[in-house]
């Protein structure tokens, strides 16, 4: 009657803990993993294909909708991609104008993040505090360019509007309650000893492994190692601003989840600082009416809120469309690291782990 | 002896506690007083949500002074469209110089709002206007056309007829 033998169980797709789509294929011994395998592409649409059939100012929309917890750093990507293709030199005031939003993306990624997190794990007062401030964020979005989540917001060469009237006040308004709203969220979590019993010690990847999988972002930084694209290969207006990158050593979803938090500290300084030295002049740099590449390549990454986001574009002679088009997802290349996190630990873990990758399922099934 | 302490009474959880409390006194204490300083709920249906400036709503076709169509049918927005959700066709007319477009569809149910057709546009022919309550009960209520029975290219308020006030009766 009792076998002693290993139950595989799925866990998703429609899981509410796995944050979409999701299915994960688990063999349990007990309550312990023994072999964990991510299964993906219930949500792919083919944004790749469809992008090579579209042309080059079409194709920013379904960016949008790749990441759509973070589409300003995924637009931001795709237009910096499509001007380091065409040699656009885009204005300054752009550049800080396109840097303050990114950041406020940021923000309103980690504050999501950091909403479903606490809700898997069993805090849910974190969720109703976290989406007030993002309301804010949302506000702002939809202050500057008329949507609130699959924005659009810039265009390649520049951006499309200035910044309306009545917009600084916004953004000093959130900015003035923004650090007393995070201290908030910090008393709740971070002494709290069910949050630490959770997440102190759990899904630990350490620094080699995370190079190895090729994870980037706040996981990699988790780990100890310094990497952030907008201090190692600047974009934007990063060169001139000033801020740190957060580290920890610890490695494990309680690491993550400091990480995250000091990241969110240094956006909002960042932002600060654009609004501070905005410069005066165009938002737009001259872009013909139908762009038409020689043939070159060009890959380019930027620092979505999940780790490095890279484009691959390919151009072809006399094509309006690009010939190839490829995208690095933080997400996907995050989730590989599932298996090396969880296995040989408790069931229970999954759902932190899951919950510390930080994963977006339209991003990463595209 | 302090670690000890710190087992038996629960101060982290204390101090989440607090937090929670002094959100839940500070709504119960300003609740159904007049002056409510920060307003988190408003009464939707009711009161009309006002919308930003930029906000992007349904795709619109404007007239004149004069009450003349603005579109020329330079096929800009039908082009740039990443969807292709719009469809033109025009006639020469002896009334005016330009084009006249003699058909302006939009089928709303692909369309993404992303404003690239009013930014291609060269003469300001279109816009989208402040609309969100966009819901239909018919799916062919969702394709517009300029001679739509209560959703065409120049109204503005196209779901009028499924308003809150007509759902009472």
């Amino acid at each position: 009657m009792f076998k002693n033998e290993e139950m595989e169980i799925n866990l998703g797709p429609q899981h509410p803990s796995t944050h979409g789509v999701l299915r994960v294929k688990l063999r349990l011994d007990g309550e312990t993993i023994k072999h964990c395998r991510p299964m993906i592409g219930y949500l792919h649409r083919g944004v790749e294909k469809i992008c090579e059939n579209k042309t080059y100012f079409q194709g920013q929309i379904w960016t949008d909708r790749m990441d759509y917890c973070s589409a300003i750093a995924n637009n931001l990507g795709w237009a910096e991609a499509n001007e380091k293709l065409f040699g656009i030199t885009v204005p300054r005031r752009a550049q800080y104008i396109r840097t303050m939003l990114n950041e406020f993306n940021r923000l309103a990624s980690h504050l999501v993040w950091l909403a479903t997190h606490a809700l898997d794990i069993g805090a849910m007062t974190v969720f109703l505090y976290t989406f007030r401030e993002r309301e804010d964020i949302l506000d702002i979005n939809e202050a500057f360019c008329g949507s609130r989540l699959t924005t659009t917001a810039l265009r390649i060469g520049g951006l499309r509007e200035d910044l309306p009237p009545g917009f600084e006040k916004m953004v000093q308004k959130f900015l003035a309650k923004f650090p007393a709203c995070l201290e908030e969220y910090e008393n709740l979590l971070s002494e709290n000893r069910i949050w630490k019993k959770r997440t102190v010690g759990v899904a630990k990847l350490n620094a080699e492994d995370a190079i190895a999988l090729g994870v980037t972002g706040p996981m990699l930084r988790a780990a100890g190692v310094p990497y952030d694209i907008r201090k190692a290969f600047p974009y934007a207006a990063y060169a001139e601003m000033d801020f740190e990158i957060p580290t920890r050593t610890e490695a494990d979803t309680y690491a993550r989840y400091l990480v995250r938090l000091a990241e969110m500290r240094q956006s909002a300084r960042i932002i600060q600082q654009c609004m501070d030295g905005m410069p005066e002049g165009p938002v737009m740099a001259k872009v013909p009416k139908i762009l038409k590449a020689e043939v070159n390549e060009v890959y380019h990454a930027t620092e979505a809120p999940k780790g490095e986001i890279g484009y691959y574009l390919v151009g072809e002679k006399g094509n309006p469309n690009p010939y190839r088009f490829h995208v690095r997802a933080p997400g996907f290349i995050n989730l590989q690291s599932l298996p090396k996190m969880v296995e040989g630990s408790l069931l229970a873990d999954i759902v932190a782990a899951i919950g510390t990758l930080d994963i977006v399922l339209g991003e990463i099934d595209r | 002896m302090h670690k000890f302490l710190k087992t038996l009474i629960p101060f982290d959880i204390a101090k989440g506690m607090l937090i929670t409390g002094k959100h839940f006194s500070k709504v119960f204490f300003s609740a159904n007083r007049r002056k409510v300083p920060f307003h988190v709920v408003s009464e939707y249906p009711e009161v009309p949500a006002k919308m930003q400036p930029r906000f992007r709503g349904r795709l619109q076709l404007l007239r004149d002074e004069a009450g003349e169509i603005k579109c020329v049918c330079c096929m800009a927005c039908e082009k740039i469209c990443p969807t292709q959700v719009i469809t033109i066709e025009s006639d020469k007319k002896e009334v005016r110089k330009t084009k006249l477009p003699t058909r302006y569809d939009f089928e709303m149910e692909r369309c993404i709002f992303c404003e690239f057709c009013v930014e291609s546009c060269g003469f300001d022919s279109i816009i989208l206007n402040h609309q969100f309550e966009l819901a239909v009960y018919n799916r062919e209520d969702m394709s517009i056309a300029m001679d739509g029975k209560f959703q065409n290219m120049f109204g503005i308020s196209p779901v009028a007829k499924y308003s809150v006030a007509d759902e009472k009766d």
